[in-house]
């Protein structure tokens, strides 16, 4: 794109932190400027689009209108999170939709919020340019909490990261005797939780911000593990490292166990709808004796 | 014949996309109404979906630019449910915290009012500066915003010797700032004229609509909840609460220019004196029974209620945010004032930055609309 880029910024419903961002790339450090792009105050003038937030009832219309008086190559960045997936506000009452379900959107730049960093070099992709990152505020701090990674040797695939999510990035799949835990960045607050949960330090989150795409299906992350079989009902049920995992942290708990450890694993092998009928067998049997036994006594 | 202008929803402003019908009469503005829920996103129902962990990442996305008081004021409230008693160190760490952001959130504002005043270069100034401001904080949480630092129980990141050291570093090099913002509003500052006598808030008025914040400060009222109610180590640490007597838009901007020495003064208090020890505490199971919790943000009091039915997902939160307090001061502002004032009532209250979006006149004999651009 060869044009001047004009960028109208369309702030909807998320908390804001994305708008600032995209005020803070005008401070001449990120040099916005000598990339040739401003920012403009009515869509009129504008040929780029950045929305941020999730776009709500009152949204709707409006961000339609604003599409439709944009210039061409009326090209839509839907910045940060919320406008890619309404993030943690997803199952809000009044969200009607990321922006890309009322208008098309070319390239998403996932964050909460992205750096200005982050906004500005995709700009400069956007634009065919490069920019240099040679500056120490280029690069993340350590701590910083970015994309996220998976060991692949240490998730067993327990899923304690989806059930701490805020925001219900995390998809636990089953399919064909395999475990797949996905990431969604595109829908994660990078609040870190799944970090600080996971029992075998597998999943973190890394100092990668630069999160452009033009595919919004791709902003995932995954693992996969195999699966167990119950050996009673055949049924697929828990992942094959959890089991080796729990059986390991019982007998460093209680070191007596070890010498039980065959008959445990037996134990464990069994999924919970049979260990259930298992236990129901056992307690049919205990009432019918107590049963019997009362009508002996009578 | 009064004529009603509009302004919003849709200025890129930063707290909420609100819409202001303003009635207006050679243009002197005769009344204000205000529209509300361009940025509604069902958030005291979606409490009530999480965990009171889960909730903290949610509160902190009320607001992005105050996000740290806002799970601070929510861990405050929840820390009463949940029976546990923040350790010292972490008490310290919060102030340090939370200064950091009023610093940033003031020079944010004053960022967006040197725009809407058209002093480019003290923009670019004071965005440039904070800057250091946003690294830091980066630095210290993993994030420039929605740091989620405050957990409930604690802190979730320390700060070492070699990161007391860097803040330390930061606010040295940073010291001019706080001064040049202040001379901008001298008898002769740039931001002076356009701001002096401007949308005036009397005392009265001010305690009457129930404003908060540098917005009742402004007035000549002395509240602040961390001298009137101190919560984490604010009790332990000196510090002025500031007020100005104008009720104008300077006397505002006066009181968050002076703040920025006091938040400074608060760091480091807080660097020198920090306590040893843990930084969170295991939380138990939530009680039954409701809690109220309140802290200064950047834009005044905050706060919080959460009813607990026992189980780890709360019942009902409740949130007052003080911008929504102040809203109810900005039609006593406007009213009464000139039109040309109105950009920069508005933003007084409530950063918004080049709010130079649409604003649709409206005739009202005709009912005709016609486009303008508020600069
Ligand atoms: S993506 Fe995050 S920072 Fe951006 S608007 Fe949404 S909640 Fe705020
Ligand atoms: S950081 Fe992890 S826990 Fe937090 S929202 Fe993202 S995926 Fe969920």
């Amino acid at each position: 794109m060869s044009e001047k880029i004009s960028i109208y910024r369309f702030m909807s419903a998320g908390c804001n932190g994305c708008d600032v961002q995209i005020l803070e790339c005008l401070v001449p450090r990120y040099k916005l400027a000598e990339l040739g792009v401003e920012v403009v105050f009515t869509p009129e003038e504008a040929n780029v689009l950045a929305t941020t937030g999730g776009i709500n009832v009152k949204g709707r219309e409006e961000l339609k209108k604003a599409y439709e008086k944009l210039k061409p190559p009326k090209l839509v960045v839907a910045v940060g999170n919320c406008a890619i997936t309404k993030e943690i506000f997803d199952k809000g009452y009044p969200m009607v939709g990321p922006p890309d379900q009322i208008i098309p959107v070319n390239f998403y730049i996932s964050g909460c919020p992205p750096r200005p960093q982050a906004i500005v070099t995709a700009i400069a992709k956007a634009l065919g340019a490069t920019l240099e990152e040679k500056e120490d505020y280029w690069a993340t701090p350590e701590g910083f909490r970015g994309k996220h990674e998976f060991d692949s040797e240490k998730c067993m695939g327990c899923s304690a990261c989806a059930q701490v999510c805020s925001s219900d990035a995390i998809d636990v799949l089953e399919d064909n005797g395999k475990r797949i835990i996905k990431v969604d960045y595109g829908h994660c607050s990078f609040c870190a939780f799944c970090q600080d949960e996971c029992p075998t330090e597998a999943i973190k989150l890394t100092q990668e911000y630069h999160l452009l795409t033009d595919n919004r299906s791709t902003t995932n992350v995954t693992n996969e593990v195999d699966l167990f079989k119950c050996s009673s009902c055949g049924t697929y049920f828990i992942p094959v490292p959890q089991v080796d995992w729990a059986l390991e942290r019982i007998g460093n708990e209680v070191s007596e166990y070890k010498d039980f450890h065959s008959d445990l694993k037996t134990a464990i092998e069994v999924c919970l709808n049979c260990r259930r009928e298992i236990r129901n067998i056992r307690n049919a049997k205990k009432l019918l004796a107590q049963l019997s036994a009362k009508v002996r006594a009578v | 014949m009064p004529k009603i202008v509009q302004i919003g929803p849709y200025r890129p402003q930063l707290v909420e996309p609100e819409r202001f019908e303003l009635v207006v009469e050679n243009n002197k503005i005769i009344d204000v109404n205000i529209e509300l829920g361009y940025v509604h996103r069902g958030i005291e129902k979606l409490f009530t979906t999480k965990t009171y962990m889960q909730n903290l990442a949610l509160a902190e996305r009320i607001c992005g630019i105050c996000s740290g008081v806002h799970t601070l004021c929510y861990a405050q409230t929840a820390e009463g449910v949940l029976d546990a008693t923040v350790p010292n160190r972490a008490r310290y760490l919060r102030c340090i915290y939370t200064e950091l952001e009023r610093l940033h959130s003031h020079y944010l504002w004053f960022g967006v009012l040197a725009h809407s005043l058209h002093e480019h270069e003290a923009f670019l100034k004071i965005m440039g500066e904070r800057e250091q401001v946003q690294d830091l904080l980066e630095y210290l949480t993993g994030n420039r915003m929605n740091y989620l630092i405050n957990t409930i129980g604690g802190v979730r990141r320390d700060i070492t010797p070699e990161k007391a050291e860097k803040i330390r570093k930061v606010l040295n090099n940073m010291k001019p700032l706080p001064s040049y913002i202040l001379s901008l509003l001298d008898d002769n500052g740039a931001f002076t004229k356009k701001t002096k006598g401007v949308g005036i808030l009397p005392k009265e008025k001010a305690l009457a609509v129930g404003a908060v914040g540098p917005t009742l400060r402004g007035s000549g009222i002395k509240s602040d909840v961390r001298k009137d109610d101190p919560y984490a180590a604010y009790g332990e640490l000196d510090f002025e609460v500031v007020t100005e007597e104008d009720g104008d838009v300077r006397a505002k901007s006066l009181v968050r220019a002076r703040e920025n020495f006091e938040s400074v003064k608060i760091i480091e208090q807080a660097l020198d004196n920090l306590p040893s020890g843990e930084i969170a505490v295991k939380l138990g199971k939530p009680l039954e029974k409701e809690e109220v919790g309140r802290a200064e943000a950047p834009r005044g009091e905050l706060v919080y209620y959460i009813k607990s039915n026992g189980t780890n997902i709360p019942e009902r939160v409740k949130v007052r945010t003080p911008s929504f307090a102040n809203d109810f001061a900005l039609i006593e502002m406007l009213r009464g004032d000139m039109l040309q004032n109105a950009r920069v009532i508005i933003e007084s209250i409530d950063p918004c930055f080049a709010c130079t979006d649409r604003v649709a006149v409206v005739d009202t004999k005709t009912s005709k609309k016609r486009r303008m651009i508020l600069k």
